[in-house]
């Protein structure tokens, strides 16, 4: 059977047994999905959810304890998968007597690169990464942000036309974090797929075609992002500037406004005023006109990705904690 | 295949030739030899004998010991420094990284071997003792045990704390010194028992005493390499013996390496 997908789950299960102690944890309770050819794949899920098992699993580092998965058409854990993809670790640590050319050629090597491929590639990714100043120093003289940079150029040394990277941003500075993503547009344009990992949404919201997000080893959505939101709009916010009472003190109309609103906060001297979803805002809108109000802005509100994020994040952490209690 | 194994050798010679505790296991030897001078000088007639004796047990006894202490090290610590991530996730099959890990191991302890047996060399010409084919015979056999220890050691460190396999390892190290005397307690020990725990214990452990037979007997012979030494025939029976062991343990070693969870 062809199978188009580049990375596929079935049902993955792993579970963690420390020898000679009788604990067992279970890190994935059954993970599916799949990514697709040329599709950046975000994996978004909070600490513990267990991104980087999952990772583990998909590149042979552990075996998997139950369900199945494929990479580049392979059963993991598969050699033949691995001369095609790239891989950039979590917190990743290299021989720290090396320098980043050193380490380049390593893995050209693995790889079976001939010596003008090898320093051909290193020196493109050494100046692709930003560490052309750095090329004299040991990888132990290396900042964190330096040796994420050197990972990344090691994930790509192979050309590879899959990429997956645990946490690739993390430890880096804003600056840092832009450059990453815009790495990983670049390797999309170029046609490849990337696989990434992050608890930090706002990074995989802005770059990923697909995400899922993992909560307490299990997936709770797959799909687009603005697929995977609601659309119904949640309510309405409305700014409103109006005029301070004849004391001088908080309008009289302010507890009217209070009365037909979901929730009313002051900010620089403005009114910010929530109304639920099924609330008429022209109405309402008239009604603070007519009390000498200025309308500032009038802004509806969808649920985003964090709204949803938050939720499975809030479901699990009630189902843990109700787990304990029983 | 080859340039994989080799790519991890080299890495590994590189990362042992940054262990600062090797440059003073050298210094140690050289001193163990400037003391055998001093000795030598000491016992008129005897001289030469000492010479050649501490320097030969300096060779075999501080090459085991580095190599398992290289051999409890190297693999583990990659391990624990998860710089084995980068590596097991290239297209490398993971017995390939355990023999080039240990082909890393070969390289270092010969260059240490042979910086030992070079000053043993020099002292021994400086106070003008000859330097025989049986000191030669001697150093090679030396050589092969020091290869077949770091075996030891990197079987045990496939499954084990660098602490469990260090103890590991050492033990087998002088349970496989003292083999003719679990030969006589096989054949002639009074409680059965005995008997039997000898003749097991010969069958999994590796014969070291083959390497370091000065002075000893060899086929009801008394061998020496100060006067008559064994024969090329019986060097490489043994060398044949250590190979043996080496394949075996490495096989073992990469077995259980490869079902290994790295997290
Ligand atoms: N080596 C391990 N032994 C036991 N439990 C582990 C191990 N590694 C991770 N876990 C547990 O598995 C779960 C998932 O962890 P992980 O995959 O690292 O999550 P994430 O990468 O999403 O932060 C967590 O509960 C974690 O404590
Ligand atoms: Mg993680």
């Amino acid at each position: 059977m062809a199978d188009d997908a580049i990375i596929r789950t079935t049902d993955l299960v792993k579970t963690y047994r420390t020898p000679f102690r009788r604990k067992r944890v279970e890190a994935l309770k059954g993970v599916s999905f799949e990514v697709g050819k040329g599709e950046v794949f975000g994996f978004l899920g909070p600490n513990g959810a267990g991104k980087t098992t999952t990772i583990r699993c998909l590149m042979g580092l552990c075996q998997i304890t139950g369900g199945s998965a494929t990479i580049l058409g392979q059963p993991v854990p598969s050699r033949a998968a691995r001369q095609r993809l790239g891989f950039l670790p979590e917190q990743p640590y290299f021989y720290d007597y090396l320098t980043v050319g050193e380490l380049l050629d390593l893995g050209g090597r693995l790889f079976g690169l001939s010596h003008a491929e090898r320093t051909g590639r290193a020196d493109r990714l050494i100046k692709r990464v930003g560490l052309d100043h750095a090329r004299g120093q040991a990888l132990k003289k290396f900042s964190k942000g330096m040796l994420q940079r050197s990972g990344l150029a090691m994930a790509l040394i192979n050309d590879p036309e899959l990429v997956v990277l645990d946490e690739p941003m993390s430890g880096l500075d804003p600056v840092g974090r832009k450059e990453v993503r815009d790495l990983i547009l670049e390797l999309r344009d170029a046609g490849k797929s990337v696989f990434f990992s992050s608890h930090i949404l706002s990074d995989v919201e802005q770059i990923s075609d697909r995400v899922a997000i993992v909560v307490g080893g299990k997936i709770q959505d797959v799909g687009r992002p603005r697929d995977l939101v609601g659309h119904a709009p949640l309510g309405t916010e409305v700014v409103l500037a109006i005029p301070p009472g004849d004391d001088g003190g908080v309008p009289a109309v302010v507890a009217d406004i209070k009365a037909r609103a979901d929730s009313v906060r002051v900010a620089h001297g403005e009114l910010i005023v929530g109304l639920a979803a099924g609330v008429d805002v022209d109405d309402f809108l008239a009604f603070a006109r007519g009390h000498h109000g200025k309308v500032v802005s009038v802004t509806p509100r969808h649920e985003t990705l964090e709204d949803l994020f938050m939720r499975r994040v809030e479901a699990e952490r009630t189902r843990g904690a109700q787990k304990a209690a029983s | 295949m080859i340039h994989r194994l080799w790519a991890i050798a080299l890495n590994t010679f590189r990362e042992a030739a940054r262990i600062r505790v090797l440059y003073g296991i050298l210094v140690l030897v050289v001193g163990a030899n400037l003391l055998a001078v001093v000795l030598g000088e000491m016992s008129i007639n005897e001289q030469s004998r000492v010479a050649r004796d501490i320097g030969l047990a300096g060779i075999s006894l501080f090459g085991s010991l580095t190599a398992i202490f290289l051999g409890v090290f190297l693999l583990y610590g990659e391990v624990q420094r998860r710089t084995i991530y980068t590596i097991v996730t290239k297209p490398i099959a993971r017995w390939e990284f355990v023999a080039g890990k240990y082909l890393g191991m070969v390289l270092i302890l010969s260059v240490l071997v042979a910086l030992f047996t070079g000053a043993m060399m020099a002292l021994l010409t400086w106070q003008g003792v000859a330097i025989t084919g049986a000191l030669g015979k001697a150093v090679f056999l030396a050589w092969c045990e020091v290869l077949t220890v770091a075996a030891i050691a990197v079987f045990f460190s496939a499954f084990s704390s660098p602490f469990l396999s260090g103890i590991f390892a050492l033990a087998l190290f002088v349970i496989g010194r003292v083999t003719p005397d679990l030969r006589n307690a096989a054949n002639d020990a009074e409680a059965t028992w005995i008997r039997g725990v000898a003749r097991a214990t010969l069958e999994i452990v590796p014969d070291l005493h083959l390497f370091a037979i000065s002075g000893r007997t060899v086929e009801g012979k008394a061998v020496s390499v100060h006067g008559d030494f064994v024969s090329w025939g019986y060097v490489l029976s043994s060398a044949g013996h250590g190979l043996f062991w080496i394949l075996a343990l490495l096989t073992f070693a990469c077995v259980l390496f490869q079902r290994r969870d790295f997290v």
